[in-house]
């Protein structure tokens, strides 16, 4: 019999100048996966932080396995046996992987640690997921999509009946979401209630048991997941109708802007060629580690090119380094936001400005204030960022404002190629479409868009031609409207072994 | 599990996180005796290897509490003026007539609890280390002028023949020239404890977490605040024994005892691969460090280098180490991109 195991009533939390949390309640069973959704700042990160103790609530009751809990915190959550597995990946990367599991519950034996033991109970609680990685490897060393796993094995090695997962899937393949897939079958038929958030509502119905959704930090409505439509899951969490998921525009084909013949940079980037004329949108599609993102660097000079010739316009150009494919109009918004695309402690304003500083400065290096109030206030405007003031700290935005900042930066002067890397990644259907809005008017002027994406239907959705990559080198490219996702797998998967036999 | 049990202890040792580096300066270090050896023979003279170990010493020690506070991320800054606080306090108790013992545990009690102010106002009031640490070290400096009225002290007196004797003059061990002075036992005793509590205990592993990321650190119930007061509680221990080793070794308290140390315990720290980012290095390192920088001014001296010579030699040498290990780390991505011909060629 399912028993309610956690229950949150009337919570609600304010941080200085917005109330996250609005009179949500929520409930979680036994045995059951219940999927959180809501779009960006809809608060559900926010609840299953109090759930978890990161945060504590104003106001409200929490009932954990049907006894009140007052005060929460990280240890505490942990000893009820919750545990959270956040968006952000959360690792010490010096640290190994087992004083990675144990951080904070070490075992010790007389003030010594117990490391061997801890390494033991490591390695036992990856192979009840099927994880091979050895404990001592320093989680710095591994691939994002095993930090990953290893943190699903953190959360599991303290007996938690209840485990939050916060956008799981996001950095992982599709291999791997099976993967995690079976964990969380696994787990479930084991009594434990899980909370899933993600954006990506294609996964869910292969796993989730109940939704639960929230908009603007209000609870919205809940229930059994099969009671529900897609459409509906929608319009609940948007609040209002999504006409199109993958808006299509049409615009003529003009010119070749960019080609690269021949580009070689490291093991990664291999004999890579193709062009992007005026008009398209050319998506490069993949499974990960297939040498995308490697290419787009080496096309904007942050990786050192090893050979191949890069032209724009019909013009060979020479890209040493970022500044040089700058200058070109090459510009690129990288994949991972808040690591590459956006200095977090400066201001929307800052932020904006700083690749245009050589427009904005007068011949004495004097940044012109005026005119980078008045490019802030275009981009903004422009871009429909949601924000209170330019001078806000960027990294106070949400996902999607986020990204929209990354791309007005380079907006903001006139660029010939843009090339965008996973510019959808954790930010919700609403602000997907203002992206992908954002890449049709570019290709409506003319300006080349090169499109990196790991989820394949918003290639096919948005993109006009398909480059498909693998270990590193171009194993196709299809026209996207007629292709499927089985060819694009197809050619996603030619590893190298199997090129001859194929192609023979 | 079984694989461990059979690695042989070479493997086991170079397995242990950091030793890369470690491996590295040790060499470098060898290096440098050799050539000072070949420039000058009395650099290998019992005698002079006995000096030598007695000057690594202080260095060692601070190097030790710098290298704690650095794991974590952050910095201590008041090293120096800790102790010229702990010299000045302790030696002018003496020179009033306190039992020399009970002096130094007024004067553990009085720099420890600069280490709780320093950790507090980092890890508590989340000042920026670098200038928390900058006040606490301008007021530790004033506190020691102000211990004996704005002077240094007169000698500590007799009675304090058994203070000196434990912390500077006294011989373990003699044969022939060499002399092991007691200042080197402490050294060691000290960093045998403090190396078995950074790489063996929870506080250890949690010194490594908090450098390494802080907010995981947090997220898994650590508790930074208590266990980054306790790296600076460690460092300025240490700096109050260096104090009382400098009491000792004169017999008088001065003003200015550890001026610019702290930073002398970075160089030590840095060279030995402790990393100024956090979450990364080993105190054996910091042994390899701390003895590099004497070997340097030893060496230098008995080559017959002026002051001004052994400083700038000194400050490149700093420099370098830290630069090579800088282009050893991040060399390696680019060494792996040499798996395609076209790259191999080019370089």
């Amino acid at each position: 019999m399912q028993q309610t195991i956690v229950e949150l009533r009337h919570i609600s939390k304010s941080f200085p100048g917005v109330k996250a949390l609005d009179d949500v309640s929520f409930e979680l069973k036994s045995g059951e996966v219940m999927a959180l959704l809501g779009e960006n700042g809809a608060g559900k990160s926010t609840l299953m932080k109090i759930l978890s103790g990161v945060y504590t609530r104003d106001e409200g009751e929490m009932l954990i396995f049907g006894e009140a809990v007052s005060d929460m915190d990280p240890k505490k959550a942990q000893a009820l046996g919750v545990a959270i597995i956040h968006q952000e990946l959360n690792m010490c990367q010096h640290l190994s992987v087992a004083e990675n599991i144990f951080l904070g519950r070490e075992i010790t034996h007389g003030g010594r640690l117990a490391t061997k033991e801890m390494n033991a109970a490591a390695k036992a609680a990856l192979d009840r997921l099927n994880i091979d990685i050895d404990p001592n490897t320093i989680v710095g060393d591994l691939a994002v999509s095993k930090q990953q796993m290893v943190e699903i094995a953190k959360a599991i090695s303290t007996d938690a009946k209840v485990l939050i997962m916060d956008e799981p899937t996001s950095a992982l393949t599709s291999k791997e979401i099976d993967d995690l897939f079976v964990i969380i079958r696994k787990l479930k038929s084991e009594g434990c209630g899980i909370v899933y958030i993600s954006h990506r509502l294609e996964e869910l119905q292969h796993i989730i048991d109940r939704v639960t959704i929230m908009r603007d930090g209000k609870y919205i409505t809940s229930g059994d997941f099969k009671d529900f439509t897609m459409s509906e899951i929608i319009s609940n969490m948007v609040g209002r109708e999504i006409k199109e998921k993958f808006p299509r525009v049409e615009a003529t084909l003009g010119d070749t802007i960019l080609e690269v013949k021949n580009l070689n940079a490291g093991r990664m980037v291999r004999n890579v060629s193709f062009n992007v004329r005026a008009g398209e949108i050319v998506g490069i599609a993949g499974l990960m580690g297939a040498g995308r993102t490697e290419t787009t660097r080496a096309l904007f000079g942050i990786d050192a090119k090893d050979s191949g010739e890069v032209l724009l316009d019909g013009k060979a150009i020479h890209i040493r380094c970022p500044e040089d494919a700058i200058k070109a109009g090459i510009v690129l918004a990288p994949e991972d936001r808040k690591k590459d695309g956006l200095c977090t402690k400066l201001s929307i304003r800052d932020n904006i400005a700083l690749p245009n500083l050589d427009i904005l400065c007068n011949p004495l290096g004097v940044v012109d204030k005026k005119k980078e109030a008045v490019m802030t206030a275009k981009a903004i405007e422009d871009l429909r960022i949601k924000l209170p003031t330019a001078e806000v700290d960027a990294g106070s935005l949400s996902g999607g404002n986020q990204q929209k900042v990354v791309v007005a930066k380079w907006l903001a002067r006139n660029s010939r190629l843009v090339i965008f890397d996973e510019p959808t990644r954790g930010i919700d259907v609403a602000a997907k479409v203002e992206i992908y809005n954002l890449m049709n008017e570019l290709k409506q002027q003319g300006i080349g868009v090169l499109f990196v994406s790991s989820e394949m239907p918003e290639v096919m959705g948005i993109a006009d031609r398909i480059i498909v990559m693998c270990d590193g080198r171009i194993t196709g490219e299809v026209d996207a409207q007629q292709t499927t996702q089985n060819e694009i797998l197809e050619y996603a998967t030619q590893f190298e072994a199997k090129v001859g036999v194929t192609q023979s | 599990m079984e694989k461990t049990a059979k690695q042989s202890p070479i493997k086991k040792m170079m397995s242990v996180r950091g030793m890369g580096q470690v491996v590295t300066v040790t060499c470098g270090l060898i290096v440098l005796c050799v050539v000072f050896g070949i420039l000058n023979p009395t650099f290998f003279s019992s005698r002079n290897v006995g000096n030598l170990l007695r000057q690594i010493v202080p260095i060692l020690i601070i190097g030790i509490g710098q290298s704690y506070v650095l794991i974590t991320g952050n910095i201590d800054l008041s090293i120096g003026s800790v102790i010229g606080m702990s010299c000045m306090i302790s030696a002018t108790l003496m020179t009033k007539g306190v039992n020399p013992w009970v002096a130094v545990l007024i004067t553990m009690v009085c720099c420890l609890v600069i280490g709780v102010i320093n950790g507090e106002l980092v890890a508590r009031c989340k000042l920026p280390p670098f200038i928390a640490t900058l006040g606490t070290m301008t007021i530790a400096r004033g506190i020691a002028q102000i211990s004996n009225n704005n002077y240094n002290t007169n000698f500590i007196g007799a009675e304090a023949k058994g203070f000196q004797k434990f912390f500077y003059a006294g011989k373990v061990f003699q044969a022939g020239d060499f002399t092991l002075y007691s200042g080197v036992l402490i050294a060691i005793v000290l960093w045998l404890f403090f190396n078995f509590l950074l790489s063996k205990t929870r506080t250890g592993r949690h010194i490594y977490a908090i450098g390494s990321n802080i907010d995981a650190a947090k997220l898994s119930g650590v508790n930074v605040i208590a266990t980054t007061t306790k790296a600076y509680i460690v460092s300025a221990f240490c700096a109050c024994v260096v104090g009382l080793i400098t009491c000792a070794t004169t017999g008088t308290g001065t003003m200015d005892a550890g001026n610019a140390y702290e930073m002398y315990a970075v160089a030590a720290s840095v060279i030995g691969g402790v990393s100024t980012l956090g979450g990364q290095g080993i105190l054996l390192g910091t042994v390899i460090g701390a003895s590099i920088w004497q070997v340097l001014q030893n060496g230098l001296q008995f080559a017959g280098a002026q002051v001004a010579i052994r400083n700038i030699v000194i400050g490149v040498i700093v420099v370098v180490s830290v630069l090579m290990d800088v282009i050893v780390r991040t060399g390696k991505p680019r060494k792996k991109k040499l798996d395609s011909p076209a790259a191999a060629t080019k370089a």
